[in-house]
């Protein structure tokens, strides 16, 4: 039974993987990618997918552990920076879902 | 862009989406950071935009780039370039010129095959889901998104054209900008610039405080021993209080004169001369900003369910409570947002994502985040920052600010001043590029 619930969770998760690996974010399945609405708050000053080339520091493609800890670590910060007012906005798992999207971004 | 999407663009009759259009969807040369639109979403339908200005312009994007060509989408606009109110202060103290702060639809054209329809709305049927334009033309939809900004009350005294010419509000970019730049370059020193504030909500929350200091600081240098009266319709300053009181009681000290709680009966433009709750004032150059409502097409369209005067909508898809199928982003919708054009692109954002879910059968995200974010300069080198977090508040079903993620700069900065144009070009790019 296991090993069954293991193989349907591997499909169920085979569009969202299908949906990373494309290049330029081509998604085939209708459900958006996890996290990319939630990562487009920073796209109005990082760029489209975290793609700045003309702004504030490029997003996309870094490790999602980087971002992850980047982020909860601006939560600390005292007097808060913009940056770090705005990381306050998230819950943990939330920032999780950021990070991960844009570290698959290229 | 296969047959069935060509078909089901040319059958748009008379939207305006345009052979050229269609080709340089195919042809389109895209920057490697700027997006692509999928061809394989497997999700179709047609959406018109009436309006583009920062919330309309995101949500076109957006709607290509996460929805695929099979999204078509229409963008109605009457003008040709978009002038940005953000910055606009800046034109006042001679830093930025009209003409840069113009955003063109080009490339929502190019990039992302959004169809450009130049024209006026006259009607919205919500039942047909059609929209006719004033020439006549008709737009038929799946999903119509109205994003058409704010419109004024009239001021009583300023029901002509040119009592408005002589008394400007400057509050939309554009030919208002320039007619107050030229106002205070026509002022002697020694001379008095009032300014009037109306009460919540209006456009932009620290904009009409950024003014005073912009202005205040250009007569110090420019014009001295001239003064800048500012007359707010709210109880106090309604954003970024420390940075701007700071500015009006230090910076600008014996400059700016703070006057809260004042409201304005009406202005005599013949005689220079403000009928206020507190008085009579007279003044050589008067800016008043009168009270805000939702854009004309609103309440034309009887969608101005909140207070006569903004359109209401559920923040999950900004779908209009009143009409199903329309949905209402940016300055003319009634939320718990404030109503400035950085939250109006991520309303937009939310939006186009609801209606590309709701095109694939799909529900709306249950829990969005919007972010709103702004510089304030404070003189011609060194600006402030608001910035804040709102969540999804299912109880209430609004969205609520983020406890501990609002706030203010400490101090106004040389390097603030420095990030706010980096901010500006990455902001209109997500936008507009």
């Amino acid at each position: 039974m296991n090993r069954k619930v293991t193989r349907l969770r591997a499909l169920l998760w085979l569009p969202v993987a299908l949906a990373c690996t494309c290049a330029n974010a081509q998604t085939t399945a209708a459900t958006p990618p996890a996290g990319r609405l939630l990562a487009s708050n920073c796209f109005q000053c990082h760029g489209y997918n975290g793609k700045s080339s003309i702004g504030f520091e490029r997003l996309a493609g870094e490790s999602s552990s980087e971002i992850y800890n980047e982020l909860r670590e601006m939560r600390t910060k005292v007097p808060p920076e913009m940056m770090d007012l705005h990381a306050r906005g998230y819950t943990d798992a939330q920032i999780r879902l950021i990070a991960d999207y844009l570290s698959k971004q290229r | 862009m296969n047959r069935r999407d060509f078909f089901r663009l040319a059958s748009m009759a008379g939207a305006g989406v345009s052979a050229a259009g269609l080709s340089s969807l195919v042809r389109a040369a895209t920057p490697a950071q700027l997006g692509t639109v999928p061809s394989n979403t497997g999700i179709s339908g047609r959406v018109v935009v009436i309006g583009g200005g920062m919330a309309g312009a995101t949500v076109a994007k957006y709607l290509r780039l996460w929805g695929g060509t099979g999204v078509a989408v229409t963008l109605v606009e009457r003008e040709t370039t978009y002038a940005s109110n953000i910055l606009s202060n800046l034109v006042l103290n001679g830093q930025r010129t009209m003409t840069s702060l113009q955003f063109g639809y080009t490339n929502l054209a190019a990039r992302y095959g959004v169809g450009l329809v130049k024209g006026d709305v006259a009607s919205i049927d919500p039942v047909s889901h059609s929209v006719t334009l004033t020439d006549g033309r008709k737009l038929v939809y799946d999903r119509l998104v109205v994003a058409p900004g704010i419109d004024f009350d009239t001021i009583p005294g300023l029901e002509t054209a040119a009592a408005q010419a002589k008394v400007p509000h400057a509050w939309k970019a554009g030919t208002q900008t320039t007619v107050l730049r030229n106002q205070l370059l026509a002022m002697k020193p020694g001379g008095v610039f009032a300014m009037t504030i109306p009460a919540k909500p209006y456009r932009c929350p620290p904009g009409p405080y950024e003014r005073a200091c912009v202005v205040a600081d250009w007569l110090k240098k420019n014009r001295p021993g001239s003064k800048v009266i500012v007359l707010d319709a709210n109880p106090g300053i309604t954003a970024e209080p420390l940075a701007f009181a700071n500015a009006f009681n230090v910076v600008h000290k014996g400059v700016v004169e703070y006057r809260p709680g004042v409201t304005i009966n009406s202005i005599d433009a013949s005689t220079m001369t403000l009928n206020t709750s507190a008085g009579n004032l007279a003044a050589n150059v008067i800016n008043a900003i009168p009270a805000h409502r939702a854009g004309k097409v609103i309440s034309d369209n009887k969608l101005a369910n909140v207070g006569g005067r903004w359109a209401g909508v559920d923040v999950l898809t900004y779908q209009s409570t009143v009409a199903p199928g329309v949905h209402i982003i940016g300055d003319a919708a009634a939320t718990t947002q404030p109503k400035a054009g950085h939250i109006a692109n991520q309303e937009a954002k939310i939006c186009a994502d609801a209606i590309v879910r709701l095109l694939a059968g799909l529900s709306p995200d249950p829990s969005p985040i919007t972010n709103s974010a702004c510089y304030s300069p404070i003189t011609s080198d060194t600006a402030s920052w608001l910035t804040a977090v709102f969540a999804y508040d299912p109880v209430s079903g609004s969205m609520q600010p983020v406890p501990g993620a609002s706030g203010e700069a400490s101090a106004r900065s040389q390097d603030n001043y420095k990030e706010m144009f980096k901010w500006f070009n990455t902001l209109m790019e997500d936008s507009f590029a």
